[in-house]
């Protein structure tokens, strides 16, 4: 054999196949481990299942643990913010005020308004009870995937694909159940493509996320007459959302149709899981 | 009295290394996003200690770490785990071959390093069927990269303490 290709033999087996002083695992058994891990991660049995909840829940309460101290500070931080902003906001605040209260008696008459024409055409206008509130775990940021961790599994009969709304916005949908916590996909993400209706044109679209702050709208018809500040709602057209739920307003920006959200993502503490019509 | 607390100060240096790994996947911070830029922490961290000193990082914690990262930032279960050791399997190579440590020598190994784990990375990702902004990964090697230099020098100088 020729010597340097020997060489490089022994430089491979050395490194990769051998365990090196105080390691347990050669590096070759923990990559292919991974590897396995990825084909096992995509079967769905059960005993798979709860073993990936127990140890995701465990991992979500370390997480919470290890981010105390992180958190304690950033929100230390956010309070010296809030003292320096406070005569700013309370100004603001002032303002809004009185625009809130204009706009009380303009909404009151509305509602009356709603209730009556709702039974005119004899529908059902009760409160909205198959809502299951939860409160957001974990919310890492992380450049990859924008979503967060609430405190509800299958414990509070949570499933995959349930709408996730704060208030009453529209703001994601539940893609991972654990027992004691959930993932949700935020609308923002890449990942995430919904259903949509814009109004008061009718158009049906696909609400595309990007990664950023604001989503945008695909696959409009290509005459359509969406003009800045049509109000977007989900359509349920996939079967798995309810119709009608408020997302944001349209913004036309570089040609893009962008959606403003209604809720601030970056805000959210508590959601409320939409367990199905 | 005085030799155990040296002892203990000893122990509590060459954890340091592990007590940082684990704490940026539990935390979610192996990637450090800014506003125009971002870095892995994770690949700077796994790179120069497998390198350096392999002890201080053994590669079943790393692997773990990986699973960790990966429950934590939302990922299918392996792939995190997958690069991470593939930064280290690089290190583990690089430091059987190399005889003069320098900054330079390190530098330079480490790009193959990144390019390699980015890839694997994004493969697995492919097959997984998941999507991620490519281009801010693209982004996130080359500032990790020039970032190396940075961190490089705190973790020597932690080295030189640990090993005076």
């Amino acid at each position: 054999m020729d010597p340097s290709r020997e060489d490089v033999g022994i430089v491979i087996r050395s490194a990769f196949l051998q365990k090196g002083t105080k390691q347990r695992f050669s590096l070759f058994a923990l990559v292919v481990l991974s590897v396995l891990l990825l084909f096992i991660d995509k079967i769905d049995t059960k005993p798979l299942n709860y073993f990936r909840s127990i140890v995701k829940d465990t991992i979500y309460r370390g997480s919470v643990i290890v981010s105390l101290p992180t958190e304690s500070m950033g929100s230390l931080a956010g309070k010296v913010r809030d003292h320096v902003n406070l005569y700013g906001e309370f100004a603001q605040l002032e303002e809004e005020n009185k625009k809130l209260k204009n706009k009380i008696s303009e909404t009151d008459y509305l509602k009356l308004e709603n209730t009556q024409l709702r039974k005119l055409i004899s529908e059902k206008s009760g409160e909205i009870s198959n809502l299951v509130s939860a409160r957001v775990m974990l919310d890492k940021q992380s450049p990859y995937l924008n979503s967060f961790i609430i405190n509800s599994g299958t414990n509070s009969k949570i499933k995959n694909g349930m709408a996730v709304l704060d208030g009453e916005n529209f703001i994601g949908r539940i893609v991972d159940v654990n027992f004691f916590s959930s993932r949700v996909l935020l609308i923002s993400d890449l990942n995430s493509k919904i259903p949509v209706v814009v109004e008061p044109t009718g158009h049906q679209a696909i609400l595309s996320g990007h990664g950023k702050k604001n989503p945008t709208l695909e696959y409009l018809p290509e005459k359509h007459n969406v003009l800045d500040g049509n109000k977007v709602y989900t359509s349920g057209k996939e079967g798995i959302f309810s119709a009608g739920m408020p997302i944001g307003e349209a913004v036309i920006a570089d040609g893009q149709i962008e959606v403003v959200l209604f809720s601030d993502l970056n805000q959210i503490t508590f959601v409320n899981i939409k367990l199905g019509d | 009295m005085a030799f155990l607390f040296k002892r203990v100060k000893l122990k509590f240096l060459e954890i340091i290394p592990l007590l940082l790994l684990l704490y940026f996947s539990l935390n979610g911070i192996s990637v450090v996003d800014f506003k125009l830029f971002s870095i892995n922490l994770h690949y700077i961290l796994i790179y120069y200690w497998v390198l350096r000193q392999p002890e201080a990082l053994g590669y079943g914690f790393i692997f773990i770490s990986g699973i960790i990262t990966d429950v934590v930032i939302g990922l299918p279960l392996g792939i995190s785990g997958l690069s991470l050791l593939t930064v280290a399997a690089v290190a583990a190579y690089v430091r059987v071959v190399t005889v003069r440590i320098s900054l330079v020598n390190d530098w330079i190994s480490f790009i193959p390093a990144l390019l390699i784990a980015n890839f694997i990375y994004f493969i697995a990702l492919y097959f997984s069927n998941f999507t991620i902004d490519y281009f801010y990964l693209l982004k996130n090697s080359a500032f990790t990269l020039i970032f190396y230099p940075i961190l490089w020098v705190p973790f020597t100088l932690l080295l030189k303490y640990m090993k005076s």
